[in-house]
C-alpha cells in the first residue's frame, strides 16, 4: 500500500520547537556558554523516582530504582558551577533571557503572563541534575503565519536545558553538565492537519520567525523539535528530539504509515473475532535449545534464559506488513531493545529463518502451542525476564486497540523507534527557591518596540530595493546576513545580485575549499568587498581573497591580495600577456576564427590569475583577435 | 488547604467577591482571553495584586487582580486523598531503630494539585518513601519537635538527651535523630557531652537538598544513618552526611569534631584535626579511627541533660572596640569562649577586660578562628599575658564544641575549680592527642 493522505487518517500534528537563546550566558547561573569535549570532574548520582508523590506511589518503581543505575555527571570549570551540580541554589533568572523570550512571545502575538512562576518540572531520566527541570510559563495563546494561515501558539515558555547524554553502559548513564542550564524557550503550536512537506514548512516558519528576533542560537544542536502526531482512533505518540529540519517529512509520513498501519493491524484482528489477545508465559527448557532458531542459540548461556509468549490465534499477525516495514514484530523489538535486550523472533518469520517444520513443531507441543498461535521467544538475563516479559505482553496486547501512546525517537534516516511509554500528566510544582517575577506594562512596552518585522516581509523589501530574488533573500535571512548584506551594497555602491552572490555562493565555495567558517567575519567580507568597490583589486580575486584568509594564510584581506599577487595589472600589461599568447595560439586563431575567443579568453584568465578584469581582457582580446583574422 | 491562604489585599477582595477558595477550579476572563486554572496558594511575602493559577499542564501563572474582568467556578476544589500504600514487610529480627525528628524535612511528598510539600511523619509513610529502611531496622519514628535548626537552643538539647536516655532505656538498638543542617554541629556536640556514656550509637542527620527533590541527599544519608544505628559496634554521638559530591560514601563524624563548612553543597561537613570515624558505602561501614568507644551493655543509661545558657561565642577581629567587649562581657554571662587569632589571640588592649571578667568571677576560653590546629600560648607575649590573666587555653577543641561544652561544664559543676576541670578534661574527643591535620 502507499502512504495514506494526511486527511483521510485525520492526521493531527502538533509542533514544539525548542530554541536556545543566544544569551551567551546560563538561565540559573553565571556560567557561560561554552562546548569543549574535556571534563576533569565527574559525579555520581541516584535519583530517586517516587519520593515525591506520595498518593501515586508504585512500589515496583521504587525497587526498579533500587536496582538500577547511577547517573555518572562530568564536567568542568569552564562551563559549569556548582548550580549545575545541583550543589547550590539556583540564582535568580538571567534578566537578557526572560526578556528575549518576551520578544519571541511579542513576535509570535502572544500574550504575556503577568507574573512568571518558575516551575519544577520532574525529570528523572537523570538529565537534570536536580531531578526537574526549571520551566516558566511566558506567554499564552499567539499565532503563526504561515501561507495566509494562522497556526495557533499554546504558550511560550522559557526552560533550561538539559544535561547532555555522552552514553550508557550496564552500571551508569554518562552526562556532560556544559549543556546544562542553558536557556531554551520551547513554542507549542496547536495541533495541526496537514501534509508532512506543509509540517516541514510550519517549523521552518516558525524557526525564521524566532531567528528574526536576532535572539536565538545557531547551529546544529541549537534548535529540537518536538512532533505529538496522531491520527483518527489512535493515541497521541511524541516523537522527541528531532534536530534537523529535513527529518520532520519523513517523520511525520513514517509515524503516518506507522499508525494507520498498527490500525489496519487491529481492524484485523477484530474482524477475526478476536476481542482480546490471550497470552501465556513459558521459559524455553534446555532441552529444547538444539530447535531453536540459529539466531537465538548462540546467546544462551548460564547466566540467560530463553522467554516464550504464546499468543493465542494471531499467528501470521506478528510478520504481517500492511505497508512496507510496518509489522507488529518490529514493534515489539523496539520495546526489546528499549529494555535492553538485542531483539524478538517470532514464529512468523521462522521460515526466513531457516528453522525446519520438525523443529518449529516439537517447539510447539513443548510450549503448548497451537498451529494459530503465535510465538515471540526472546533471550535475557534472568533477572529481568519478567520486567521485559510484561513489556512485551502489554504492547502484544494492545495490537488490538491500535496505537499506543509512546514517546519515540527519530533515526537519522527518519523513521521512529520506540523509546519509553508516554508519561502521565506533568508532575510539576513551584520552585521555591525563586520568586516570582512581576511583568509590567512598562515591560511590554519597552520589548514591543523591538518586535521585528515578519520575516517575509523583510524578504520582500529587500529582494525588490535591492533587485535580487526572493529565494535569494530568503538565504541571506536564513544565513542571518541581510543586515551585512544592505549595509554593503548601501556603501559600497556594488549591485545587490552581485554582493549577494558573494555572500551566499562564493563564501559556500570558499568553506567547501577548506576555508574555516570562524574566519569567515562580517568584517572580511566589508573589507574585501570596499577594496573591489576601490578598483583596488579585480572582481576575479574576490574568490581567492577569501579563501587565503578563510585558511588562515592571511590575516587581512589586504596581506591577502599582496601574498596573492593580485593587484589589478596595468593595462599595458594585459596587453603584453594577449599578445603573447595570441601569437603561440596563432594557429587556433587562423582555423578557428572568432571561436577561438573563449579558449583564449581562459588561457589569458589563468595567466593573469585574478589581476585583470574580465571585460578588459576580452575587448583587448577581441580587438587582438580582430586584427589577426583581418590579417 | 482550604480558605485563601497567603492572599491579602486587592486579590484577596476579588476572591472572596466570588467566593473562590484555594484548590478551586475557576474561569477568570481577563477581557483578551479566559484562562482555567486551580487557584494555588500564594506566599505570604508576595505582593497583594497577583492570583495564581496552576493550568491544567501543571504550570503556575501570576494575573493581575486589577485586569481581571470577572470570575467563575469551574469546580470546588476537592480534599486530595492520599493513600499511603503497603509499606513492606519488616522482619521481626531486625534491630530497633528509633528515629526522632526535630525539624526539617528528611523525606516528604509534593501535592502537585497545590504545589504544597508536606513532611512525611510516620513510619508507614517514612518506609513507602524510602523502603530500603525496611530490610535494614524495625524504626519507630517520632516528631520530637518541628522547627528550625537556627531556633534550636539549650532546652532544645537538655530535652532531646532526655529523650535520647528514654529511648536507650527503652532498648532501642540505636538512635537516629533528623536535625537541620545550620546548627547540627552544635546539637551534635552538646549530645556528645549530655550523652556521656551512652551505650549505643545516636547518629544526627540531615539533608543539603531538600527532600521533596529526586537529587535529594535525604534519603541516602538516611538510609546510612539507620544501618549504622542499628549494627555499627559503636557507641557515642555521630553526624552521618555525604562525604563527598556523590551519592556513594557517607561519613560518620564525631560530634564534638564537626563543622558545616559550605553554605549548600552535599559534603559540606567535615571533621576538624581528623578523619571522619567511620565511612559507609552501600551497608559497610570502614572504621576510620582506632579510639571509638564499642557497644555496651549498661543496667539503665542516665543522662547528663543540664546547660547553662549563659555563655558567649565572640570572634577576635582586629580593632575589636573596648565598648564592645566590656559591654559583652558585662551583659550577664558567667562564661565566654573567645574565638582567638591565630594560636590564641585577641589585641592588647583588650586584655585588662578580660582581667577584669575573670577576677569578677567570669570564665574565659581560648580557641581559635583558623578552625585548624591546636591554640597555644606560649609561642608570643600576648598569649602569655593572656594565660596570666586566667585565660584557659581549649587545645584542639574546635569553637562551636567549646561553647556548648562551657555551658554544660558550668551545669554540671558546683565550683570553679570543677568548671576548668571538665572543660580541660577529654570527655568526648573533644581533644585530640595529636595533631596530624
Ligand atoms: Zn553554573
Amino acid at each position: 500500500m502507499s502512504t495514506p493522505r494526511a486527511e483521510e487518517i485525520g492526521l493531527r500534528v502538533g509542533l514544539e520547537v525548542h530554541q536556545q537563546l543566544s544569551t551567551g550566558r546560563k538561565l540559573f547561573c553565571s556560567c557561560p556558554v561554552v562546548k569543549t569535549e574535556e571534563f576533569p570532574f565527574t559525579v555520581k548520582r541516584k535519583l530517586r523516582p517516587s519520593q515525591s508523590e506520595l498518593g501515586h506511589i508504585d512500589p515496583a518503581a521504587v525497587f526498579e530504582f533500587l536496582k538500577g543505575k547511577f547517573n555518572i555527571y562530568m564536567w568542568n570549570k569552564e562551563s559549569s558551577c556548582l548550580v549545575e551540580l545541583d550543589e547550590e541554589p539556583p540564582h535568580n533568572p538571567d534578566i537578557e533571557a526572560i526578556e528575549a523570550a518576551i520578544l519571541i512571545a511579542l513576535a509570535l502575538n502572544s500574550e504575556v503572563v503577568d507574573e512568571i512562576h518558575v516551575m519544577r518540572k520532574i525529570v528523572i531520566d537523570g538529565s537534570n541534575t536536580s531531578g526537574f527541570q526549571r520551566t516558566a510559563i511566558i506567554a499564552l495563546g499567539g499565532y503563526l503565519e504561515f501561507s495566509g494561515r494562522r497556526i495557533g501558539v499554546q504558550a511560550v515558555t522559557l526552560e533550561e536545558d538539559a544535561a547532555r547524554v555522552l552514553g550508557e553502559d550496564e552500571k551508569a548513564r554518562y552526562f556532560a553538565l556544559d549543556r546544562l542550564g542553558i536557556p531554551l524557550v520551547e513554542i507549542s503550536l496547536d495541533p495541526v492537519t496537514a501534509s508532512p512537506k506543509e509540517i516541514e514548512e510550519i517549523a521552518l516558519a516558525l524557526g525564521r520567525t524566532l531567528r528574526s528576533t536576532g535572539k536565538v542560537a545557531r547551529g546544529l544542536g541549537t534548535i529540537r523539535q518536538d512532533l505529538n502526531i496522531s491520527v483518527s482512533g489512535g493515541a497521541v505518540v511524541e516523537v522527541k528530539g528531532v534536530q534537523k529540519l529535513e527529518l520532520i517529512s519523513k517523520v511525520v509520513e513514517y509515524e503516518m504509515k506507522r499508525q494507520s498501519g498498527l490500525n489496519i493491524i487491529a481492524a484485523k484482528l477484530r474482524e477475526k473475532g478476536i476481542k482480546e489477545i490471550e497470552v501465556k508465559y513459558k521459559e524455553v527448557q534446555p532441552e529444547l535449545f538444539s530447535f531453536l532458531p540459529d539466531i537465538l542459540k548462540k546467546d544462551v548461556d548460564g547466566k540467560h534464559l530463553v522467554g516464550c509468549i504464546v499468543a493465542k490465534k494471531i499467528a501470521g499477525f506478528i510478520g504481517y506488513e500492511p505497508y512496507s516495514g510496518i509489522r507488529l514484530g518490529k514493534e515489539l523489538a523496539e520495546v526489546a531493545r528499549a529494555n535492553s535486550i538485542g531483539g524478538i523472533i517470532h514464529s512468523d518469520e521462522f521460515q526466513k529463518l531457516g528453522l525446519d517444520i520438525n523443529s518449529e513443531r516439537k517447539l510447539r507441543v513443548a510450549l503448548e502451542a497451537d498451529e494459530d498461535d503465535a510465538l515471540i521467544l526472546f533471550v535475557c538475563e534472568r533477572e529481568r525476564s519478567e520486567k521485559i516479559t510484561n513489556a512485551l505482553i502489554e504492547r502484544l496486547k494492545y495490537s488490538i486497540v491500535g496505537v499506543p501512546p509512546e514517546t519515540r525517537g527519530p533515526t537519522a534516516e527518519g523513521e521512529t523507534r520506540y523509546m519509553r511509554p508516554r508519561p502521565g500528566a506533568e508532575r510539576m510544582y513551584p520552585e521555591t527557591d525563586i520568586p516570582e517575577i512581576v511583568i509590567t506594562r512598562e515591560i511590554i512596552d519597552s520589548i514591543s518596540r523591538k518586535v521585528p518585522v515578519p520575516w517575509a516581509e523583510t524578504v520582500k523589501t529587500v529582494s525588490s530595493k535591492y533587485n535580487i530574488k526572493e529565494d535569494t533573500a530568503l538565504r541571506l535571512f536564513d544565513e542571518g546576513k541581510i543586515e551585512l548584506f544592505s549595509e554593503i551594497v548601501e556603501s559600497t555602491g556594488l549591485p545587490g545580485p552581485y554582493v549577494a552572490s558573494v555572500i551566499v555562493d562564493t563564501v559556500a565555495w570558499a568553506l567547501r575549499e577548506g576555508a574555516e567558517e570562524s574566519r569567515i567575519t562580517d568584517s572580511l567580507l566589508r573589507e574585501t568587498l570596499s577594496m573591489l568597490s576601490a578598483s583596488r583589486i579585480t572582481k576575479e580575486a574576490v574568490p581567492e581573497i577569501l579563501l587565503k584568509v578563510g585558511k588562515g594564510e592571511a590575516s587581512s584581506p589586504e596581506q591577502a591580495a599582496d601574498l596573492l599577487g593580485i593587484r589589478p595589472m596595468p593595462e599595458e600589461e594585459v596587453e603584453k600577456v594577449v599578445e603573447r599568447i595570441v601569437r603561440e595560439r596563432i594557429n587556433l586563431i587562423t582555423e578557428r576564427g572568432d571561436k577561438a575567443f573563449s579558449a583564449l579568453m581562459g588561457e589569458v584568465m589563468k595567466e593573469t590569475r585574478g589581476r585583470a578584469k574580465g571585460e578588459n581582457v576580452a575587448l583587448i582580446l577581441k580587438k587582438k583577435i580582430e586584427e589577426i583574422s583581418r590579417g | 488547604m482550604e480558605g485563601l491562604e497567603g492572599y491579602r489585599g486587592v486579590a484577596r477582595g476579588l476572591l472572596e467577591r466570588y467566593g473562590v477558595e484555594v484548590g478551586d477550579v475557576i474561569e477568570v476572563n481577563t477581557g483578551t482571553r479566559k484562562i482555567v486554572g486551580t487557584l494555588v496558594p500564594r506566599y505570604i511575602y508576595d505582593d497583594e495584586f497577583h492570583i495564581v493559577l496552576k493550568l491544567p499542564n501543571g504550570y503556575n501563572i501570576g494575573l493581575d487582580a486589577r485586569k481581571i474582568l470577572s470570575l467563575k467556578l469551574v469546580k470546588k476544589g476537592e480534599q486530595p486523598a492520599f493513600k499511603v500504600p503497603e509499606p513492606p514487610r519488616t522482619r521481626e529480627d531486625l534491630p530497633r531503630v528509633a528515629v526522632i525528628s526535630t525539624g526539617g524535612t528528611i523525606a516528604s511528598r509534593v501535592d502537585y494539585r497545590t504545589g504544597a510539600v508536606h513532611p512525611a511523619i510516620s513510619a508507614k509513610e517514612l518506609y513507602a518513601l524510602v523502603p530500603e529502611l525496611s530490610s535494614i531496622a524495625r524504626i519507630d519514628p517520632e516528631v520530637f519537635m518541628s522547627i528550625y535548626s537556627e531556633n534550636v537552643e539549650p532546652d532544645h538539647w537538655s530535652r532531646l538527651a532526655k529523650r535520647v536516655e528514654e529511648a536507650v532505656n527503652e532498648g532501642y538498638d540505636g538512635i537516629v535523630i533528623t536535625h537541620g543542617t545550620d546548627t547540627m554541629g552544635y546539637t551534635a556536640a552538646a549530645l556528645s557531652f549530655a550523652l556521656e556514656g551512652i551505650p549505643v550509637p545516636v547518629v544526627i542527620v540531615g539533608a543539603q537538598r531538600s527532600s521533596d527533590r529526586p537529587s535529594s541527599d535525604a534519603a541516602l544519608n538516611l538510609i546510612a544513618a539507620v544501618d549504622f544505628a542499628s549494627k555499627a559496634n559503636l557507641s557515642g554521638v555521630y553526624v552521618a552526611m555525604h562525604y563527598g559530591k556523590s551519592d556513594d560514601i557517607i561519613a560518620f563524624h564525631l560530634g564534638t569534631r564537626v563543622r558545616k563548612n559550605h553554605t549548600s553543597s552535599r559534603d559540606a561537613f567535615k571533621s576538624i584535626g581528623t578523619a571522619p570515624a567511620a565511612l559507609w558505602q552501600e551497608g559497610n561501614v570502614s572504621l576510620m579511627l582506632n579510639f571509638l568507644p564499642t557497644r555496651k551493655e549498661v543496667g539503665r543509661f542516665v543522662s547528663k541533660p543540664k546547660f547553662d545558657g549563659s555563655v558567649s561565642l565572640l570572634k577576635f577581629y582586629p580593632n575589636m572596640q573596648e565598648n564592645f567587649l566590656r559591654a559583652v562581657l558585662g551583659c550577664g554571662i558567667k562564661a565566654v569562649v573567645v574565638e582567638g587569632s591565630g594560636l590564641g589571640h585577641i589585641n592588647s588592649r583588650n586584655i585588662k577586660h578580660l582581667t577584669e571578667f575573670i577576677n569578677k568571677g567570669g570564665f574565659v576560653f581560648m580557641a581559635s578562628q583558623c578552625i585548624w590546629g591546636r591554640v597555644n600560648m606560649n609561642v608570643y607575649e600576648t598569649g602569655r599575658d593572656l594565660l596570666n590573666s586566667g585565660v584557659v587555653p581549649l587545645a584542639t577543641m574546635i569553637s562551636e564544641t567549646a561553647y556548648v561544652k562551657a555551658m554544660w561544664a558550668l551545669a554540671n559543676s558546683s565550683s570553679r575549680e570543677e568548671v576548668i576541670d571538665l572543660m580541660r578534661r577529654n570527655i568526648a574527643h573533644e581533644y585530640l592527642e595529636r595533631t596530624l591535620e
